[in-house]
């Protein structure tokens, strides 16, 4: 066989299409066995490219193939058998074809300026080959043979590929290298938010609108990043969790969106999130109580601030090393939801952490708080810290109900139930009640105070919903320092390479933010706060308690 | 640099020993040929962590930072510091590795389950050992020295031998229990093989110890350690060499008298 020989465009032999239409054993007969020509460019030579590449973007990255079809890899020359999503292209060769070279290893540069240098290629190694043909780089890929016949290094598989995802593969790789993301040109980049514009939130949602707007205004106003100017889309919420996904993916397909901040996805978290896993949109700062934070992670998604599981842990932690707490027997007191039923667990991990014994966990139906059985409950196994779940009014009716009976046990809130009605508990829970805040106003740093208020005054933003504007904010700021530390040449996944090295990254206004590989919350822990009910106020009872 | 030099050396020095275990894709992977060297004789060495040019024939402390100086080279494994358990109990080690189990420490690990294990008591201790260092988000060398890792397991259970396969994480502080089980899972690895990952420092010291430690964690060798505990047979070998060659370097480790 010439392995010269320019690649054929013109159609495969018969023989060649019946050994590839099998199924994925046939083709390894067909490597093993048969000369097996590619049939590549054919059967969708009509569809637009677009389509074809994306196919082969699939293949390379995953080592699957959208048709379904079986991509296996064989290693070395004992053929060893792995499935192609163990060994994918992207492995070795890397997302922008340059190769990553590991422990003395190093893998071919396949972009096709590289592949197709119109010399003869010398490698590092010493083996010369001439220009790659795509019937030559069929040979490779399936046979592991250069084209001058030599050997590829062992640690390159050989691939049994079906003729057509093989021709998608191949479609693919002449773009490596040059595509883009979508959402970003030299000059643009298209940035999204998500905001609820109905209901009792839609006050708010103006308010994330209104700040979003302002910090990517003025960042144009300073030139944008590297030269590109920002422009922010907004999609709004629905009235359920899966239309408001169907109105996300198609805000992100239509409008080309490269990454989304500050997000509301409090009640759909469900339904976005495996959704930006899906399109591969990262995410940074969503408005939510609930990160899912749980493995495998959703590499997409970076929170700002503990969720309630976040919160609830630092509590434990907190009553662990209290001295007065920790001699005490722990309730939990939760309605009954899937959510709460995981902070319950989570609650349980940093018990054990923390060395103190399994809380009694006490549930009830939502809505149904049966508040006199619940405190005989609690009285009767003498629980004196009781971490509570519900909302503030049910917090409110059980602390009543112990009240009657002047029975004060400790209790612990987590700020989401939190609001000033709170301040309308017993008097006798002067000192026992306390809550758990994400950040707090000793994180705010004066500059950071002053840049925000700068923002908000040139730009009259809104003056309630300062909560809701803060975390938008942040995550705005965030995403505009990732995008300046992954440099001008930015695509998602090196944005999102880029977060996972941040650390102690201070905005401001919120904790310092760390992410990592396994790490998706920035500011993982919470602060504790007692309640003064005579002088109605806060009043700090811890430091930051950090969960690492 | 001196020390960097001589670590290279008999790094390289120890590759080199194994050579019928290596095939000829180290080389071309190296990019060139080069001459094989002899193994060098070293004697006891210790050096400062920070300041690689303090260097003493005996334990001490650095007298620029005074932290404790750190064994480099060994002559004679007895001479390395009592602190590991099997200290008594090593035979003479291979020469061609400078390696003896009284080097292997007992540091506390999980495994892929989350078990807590004690590295040297539970996985090597009296048994027949292959290890490898991986990363599970290494992804040029590491998945295909784990396919072979996996295809030596197959070969070593149909010839019946008892050797157990550790694979020990050089990224501890990414890789968690969670990460090592799907890595592997995806490489289908059966019983009788653990991914080893624990606490940075103590994964630190293990590494040293085994002398797979470095500073960039995509500079890591595809290096297998192969070692009898009951005989104190130790050697290294390169990890993507083909599996039957891995077998035979396995075999006669579980064979040696």
């Amino acid at each position: 066989m010439n392995f010269l020989q320019p690649g054929t465009k013109d159609g495969p032999s018969l023989r060649s299409r019946t050994l590839f239409t099998g199924l994925g054993f046939f083709l390894v007969l067909a490597f093993f066995v048969g000369p097996g020509r590619g049939t590549h460019g054919i059967a969708r030579a009509q569809e637009p490219l677009a389509q074809r590449e994306r196919r082969g973007k699939q293949i390379y990255v995953q080592g699957t193939a959208p048709s379904g079809k079986e991509i296996l890899a064989y290693l070395g020359e004992s053929s060893i058998e792995v499935p192609g999503s163990a060994m994918p292209c992207a492995n070795c060769h890397g997302l922008d074809g340059l190769g990553k070279p590991e422990g003395g290893v190093i893998p071919t540069n396949v972009t096709w300026e590289a592949l197709t240098k119109p010399y003869a290629v010398p490698h590092a190694n010493g083996r010369q080959h001439p220009p790659y043909t795509e019937r030559g780089l069929e040979l490779a890929i399936t046979r592991g043979t250069d084209p001058a016949g030599n050997k590829l290094l062992n640690v390159m598989p050989r691939y049994a590929i079906e003729a057509e995802d093989l021709g998608d593969l191949i479609a693919y790789l002449k773009l490596l290298g040059k595509e883009r993301d979508p959402g970003i040109t030299e000059s643009k980049i298209l940035v999204g938010t998500v905001v609820p514009a109905r209901g009792a939130l839609a006050d708010m949602g103006q308010a994330v609108k209104a700040v979003t707007t302002a910090f990517f205004a003025e960042l144009n106003s300073q030139g944008g990043i590297y030269n590109r100017q920002f422009e922010v889309k907004y999609a709004e919420t629905a009235d359920t969790p899966t239309a408001t996904r169907t109105n996300v993916e198609r805000f992100i397909k239509e409008q080309q969106i490269f990454a989304l901040t500050g997000a509301f996805i409090a009640g759909s978290e469900k339904e976005m999130i495996p959704l930006l896993a899906r399109q591969e949109v990262p995410l940074i700062g969503p408005l939510t109580l609930y990160p899912q934070i749980d493995f495998p992670l959703n590499r997409q998604v970076f929170y700002l601030l503990s969720g309630v599981d976040g919160q609830v842990q630092a509590m434990i932690h907190f009553a662990a090393k209290k001295p007065e707490f920790r001699t005490q027997h722990l309730a939990i007191v939760f309605p009954h939801t899937e959510i709460n039923l995981r902070v319950v667990e989570a609650v349980k991990e940093q018990g054990k952490k923390d060395g103190v014994s399994a809380p009694q966990a006490y549930d009830y139906a939502p809505g149904h708080f049966d508040v006199a059985e619940t405190v005989k409950q609690l009285r009767y196994h003498n629980s004196q810290v009781v971490v509570f779940l519900g909302g503030t009014e049910d917090a409110l009716s059980l602390m009543t109900e112990a009240d009657k009976s002047r029975w004060y046990p400790n209790v612990l809130l987590a700020s989401a139930s939190g609001g000033r009605e709170i301040f309308g508990a017993p008097v006798g829970f002067d000192g026992k009640l306390f809550f758990s805040f994400p950040t707090s106003p000793a994180d705010q740093s004066p500059d950071g105070l002053k840049q925000f208020q700068a923002l908000a005054e040139k730009y009259k933003l809104p003056t309630h919903h300062l909560a809701a504007q803060i975390s938008a904010y942040c995550a705005a700021k965030i995403l505009a320092e990732a995008l300046k530390r992954a440099g001008k040449d930015v695509s998602r996944e090196k944005l999102i390479q880029t977060l996972e090295g941040f650390y102690e990254y201070p905005t401001g206004l919120t904790p310092a933010i760390t992410y990592g590989p396994n790490r998706r919350v920035g500011a993982m822990g919470a602060y504790i706060v007692s309640v003064d009910l005579k002088e109605k106020q806060f009043v700090p009872a811890s430091g930051w308690i950090s969960l690492n | 640099m001196l020390t960097k030099a001589i670590i290279v050396a008999l790094v390289f020095g120890l590759v080199s020993a194994a050579a019928p275990a290596i095939d000829s894709s180290l080389l071309s992977a190296r990019g060139q040929k080069k001459p094989r060297q002899k193994v060098q004789r070293q004697v006891a060495r210790y050096a400062c962590p920070m300041h690689p040019d303090i260097t003493s024939t005996k334990q001490g402390k650095c007298p620029k930072c005074g932290m404790r100086l750190r064994l480099v080279t060994v002559k004679d494994p007895v001479e390395a510091p009592a602190s590991t358990p099997a200290a008594t109990a090593a035979k003479e080690a291979d020469d061609s590795t400078g390696f003896s189990s009284s080097r292997v420490p007992d540091v506390k690990v999980y495994d892929q389950n989350g078990n807590r294990l004690n590295f040297y008591t539970d996985l090597v201790k009296n048994k027949t050992v292959a290890i490898n260092f991986i990363f599970t988000t290494c992804t040029t060398i590491c998945p295909p020295m784990t396919a072979t890792f996996r295809r030596v397991q197959q070969e070593l259970a149909n010839a019946a031998l008892d050797v157990q396969l550790i694979s020990i994480s050089v990224d501890p502080s990414t890789d968690t229990p969670e990460r090592l089980r799907d890595f592997a899972a995806k490489f289908k690895a059966a019983p009788g093989w653990t991914f080893v990952t624990g606490d940075k420092a103590e994964m630190d010291s293990l590494l040293r110890a085994l002398g797979a430690a470095v500073a960039d964690k995509n500079d890591h060798t595809p290096m297998i350690l192969v070692g009898n505990d009951t005989t104190g047979y130790w050697t290294r070998t390169y990890g993507l060499s083909a599996p039957t060659t891995l077998v035979k370097v396995i075999t006669a480790a579980a064979n040696h008298k």
